[in-house]
């Protein structure tokens, strides 16, 4: 029956008022209500883990929810910001760390999960160090999904066929580096060119193992300029070792898979990258006669004399304010902190999902066939319990203060801008953030 | 009769008018895109004159119009006369030329970033190999701007060509035989009847050239993100980089601003110049 000019006029305010009434849970076809998680990026094995260990495996295992994924990609922070102020986010919110959360948090975007933490005892069986960074005025508002850290990936083949024994000390990398000059390798396998922030990837290098971790602490605490010499020192080496060739002539025109690659093959000796590496499975290093080893990086100033792991949660996994299905979101995190899932999950896709979980110790991932994962999880997990760790930029600086950090030390390595100048502007924009209460919370080096 | 254009003005008010006036709103207030917007006056625009980024953003947009202004369209006049003296060639060259417009952005970048210029896989890593020394011009800030504007040229050039030469088809065919006869050589049929003859056309296209210049992002961002070290960053890829990567909405409406501002001289001077051409006309 066709509509008259009426009833067309008068369905127009209905569906408006229709559209703005309070929404109850989405009902899936078999009746469940529905849990909708929105996921940043995953490459085919990550969509196929995805896939089967979390959604098949969660809506297999009770018949009250339906969880729904959709993989977003890259842009998923702009994307997630603006469904969150349009109220038509997802259930579940899961931000690219701390500093994002922070934001959101304090715009009372995601619901404080205390009430479900004193529930499943998360308070009790996340790390400190990790679940802390999910705090804000006092409140629990995200879990922390992974730890990562920065790692030096090196190539054992090319090490044993030059005589190089693994650095142990600044002197000792510049010894190999020059080395490895000399005979055409590439001393530092590194590529920026579809992922600036590979630079910031090497700049919390730069920030712990010269400055210091307790610096670096200090410095986000508002406790010391980040223009002090710890800091010009650690710039300073980073422009050093880059005019030097250390990274290699082609820096801003490889990717980061490329220039991994180099390190794989030999062509590059060594790499400082992050421990997401090991979910790339063309980089052979599950593979039982992998050319690759892997270490914690050691200090490169006589402030740090050992090697020194980055405190880094790559994710963070919140409930939004305008959920109708909470209950099934925090359902959907504690089948996440299940034994099989974390073994599903890090056997199909290693390193995405490394929950820094009490009950869940490292020595579960024994088995699925992955040595190099197994043993640096296991360090890490040591290492983030007794609090010996740095501090990673994507966790812990405030997001101006990152996004120049990791733009403008271009300018410096290029000679465009001076080291002075450059931590000039970063403690000016570092100390509008910090009054503004933009530094997420940092867990102290203790255990 | 103003009823029949009031479908077209609403979606224009909603979509376009009610969000640039929000986007200047913006301008005047420090928002991180998720809490409430707080009242920042001029601050905004007083942190950007300040910020020696944004004048070399602004500098690349300029470059970016020069370039755009006269590069591709020279091209393309060139071309479509070509096809214009050529009939026979035209059902060939036309889509060949037209390609690249239809390819998606993301397609033209990443051939031209990783067939072309990359030193480990494009024709730059072959040439090397052969005893050429040449660097990736993406990785030199003094150079990245134009070998990303070279990428967008072949992407835009086929396109204005077509425009022009089905412009050129609309002058009459006794005016460039008269010129033949009078001994016109390509070049002189071209400054002397074809130009002239598409006027209206070529004075929109470039134009439009100017707006989309103070516009450009896409092929900025998916090639170099504007770097190395701001080599390559314009208005656009610094407000999204306000917005998106520094949470700073107001920065970023800001920047905005400012390109909106010559896109909206780009658009009074093609106005002036339609109502004196109607003048002159009358």
């Amino acid at each position: 029956m066709p509509w008259s000019r009426r009833q067309v006029v008068a369905a127009i305010p209905a569906a408006t008022l229709a559209a703005a009434l309070p929404r109850g849970p989405a009902i899936a076809q078999d009746g469940r209500k529905v849990v909708t998680f929105w996921f940043a990026q995953a490459n085919a094995d990550g969509q196929a883990a995805l896939r089967n260990d979390l959604v098949d495996a969660f809506n297999a295992s009770q018949d009250k929810y339906r969880l729904q994924l959709e993989v977003k990609g890259a842009a998923i922070n702009n994307v997630l910001k603006v469904a969150l102020v349009a109220g038509s986010g997802p259930d579940i919110v899961q931000t690219s760390g701390p500093a994002y959360l922070t934001a959101i948090a304090k715009a009372g975007q995601v619901l404080p999960l205390d009430e479900f933490a004193g529930k499943f005892k998360w308070k009790e069986r996340f790390l400190p160090a990790l679940l802390n960074t999910g705090v804000y005025d006092g409140k629990l508002y995200a879990l922390p999904r992974d730890y990562e850290s920065m790692h030096l990936f090196y190539n054992k083949e090319v090490f044993k066929q030059n005589g190089w024994k693994l650095p142990t000390n600044r002197a000792e990398f510049e010894q190999i580096a020059d080395a490895a000059l000399a005979k055409g390798i590439i001393p530092f396998g590194a590529g920026n060119a579809d992922w600036k922030g590979v630079n910031e990837w090497l700049m919390t290098v730069f920030f712990n193992n010269v400055a210091g971790p307790d610096n670096v602490r200090q410095a986000l605490s508002g406790d010391m300029p980040w223009t002090a010499a710890p800091f010009v020192e650690a710039a300073e080496l980073s422009k050093a070792w880059y005019r030097k060739g250390y990274f290699g002539k082609n820096y801003f025109s490889l990717t980061n898979e490329q220039s991994f690659l180099q390190v794989v093959s030999g062509k590059a000796a060594m790499a400082f990258n992050g421990t997401w590496s090991f979910g790339t499975k063309s980089y052979g290093m599950s593979q039982p006669d992998t050319v690759m080893d892997v270490v914690p990086i050691p200090g490169l100033s006589p402030a740090v004399t050992s090697p020194l792991v980055h405190l880094a949660c790559g994710a963070t996994l919140s409930i939004a304010k305008t959920s109708q299905n909470a209950e099934g979101a925090a359902a959907v995190f504690e089948f996440m902190l299940s034994r099989s899932f974390y073994q599903n999950m890090n056997r199909d896709w290693p390193g995405k999902w490394a929950l820094p979980v009490k009950d869940l110790p490292p020595d579960l991932l024994q088995g699925i066939g992955y040595p190099l994962f197994e043993k640096t999880i296991a360090g890490l997990h040591a290492a983030f319990s007794k609090g010996q760790f740095g501090f990673t930029t994507w966790t812990f600086w405030p997001n101006a203060t990152n996004s120049y950090m990791t733009e403008a030390i271009e300018q410096v390595w290029l000679n465009r801008l001076s080291t002075e100048d450059y931590l000039k502007h970063i403690q000016t924009v570092f100390s509008q953030e910090f009054r503004e209460g933009k530094v997420p919370p940092l867990p102290p080096r203790t255990a | 009769m103003w009823l029949f254009a009031l479908p077209a003005l609403l979606i224009n008010v909603c979509i376009i008018l009610i969000p640039a006036l929000l986007t200047l709103t913006m301008a005047f207030f420090a928002w991180d895109g998720v809490g409430p917007p707080l009242w920042a006056g001029l601050a905004n625009f007083q942190h950007m004159f300040g910020d020696p980024v944004f004048w070399s953003a602004l500098t690349n947009n300029f470059i970016w119009t020069a370039i755009f202004l006269t590069v591709p369209v020279s091209i393309a006049l060139l071309m479509a006369a070509a096809l214009l003296m050529s009939p026979r060639s035209r059902a060939v060259v036309q889509p060949i030329i037209f390609l690249p417009r239809i390819l998606a952005v993301a397609v033209s970048g990443r051939i031209f970033q990783g067939m072309i210029f990359s030193p480990a896989t494009g024709l730059v890593a072959w040439l090397n190999e052969h005893g050429f020394s040449i660097a990736d011009p993406l990785a030199d800030p003094d150079r990245s701007l134009y070998a990303v504007a070279a990428v967008d040229i072949w992407h835009w050039w086929g396109f204005l060509a077509v425009v022009f030469l089905a412009a050129m088809r609309q002058i009459s065919i006794d005016q460039i035989e008269a010129a033949r006869l009078d001994g016109a050589g390509f070049f002189a049929l071209l400054r002397y009847v074809l130009v002239p003859g598409i006027r209206p056309t070529l004075t929109l296209m470039l134009i439009l050239t100017v707006i989309y210049s103070f516009q450009v992002f896409e092929f900025i961002f998916i090639v170099t993100q504007g770097g190395p070290a701001y080599g390559s960053e314009v208005l656009a890829t610094l407000a999204y980089r306000h917005a998106f990567f520094e949470s700073d909405v107001g920065q970023a409406a800001a920047a905005a601003s400012i390109m909106s501002l010559f896109g909206l001289c780009a658009t009074a001077v093609y106005l002036w110049l339609q109502i004196r051409d109607s003048a002159n006309a009358t």
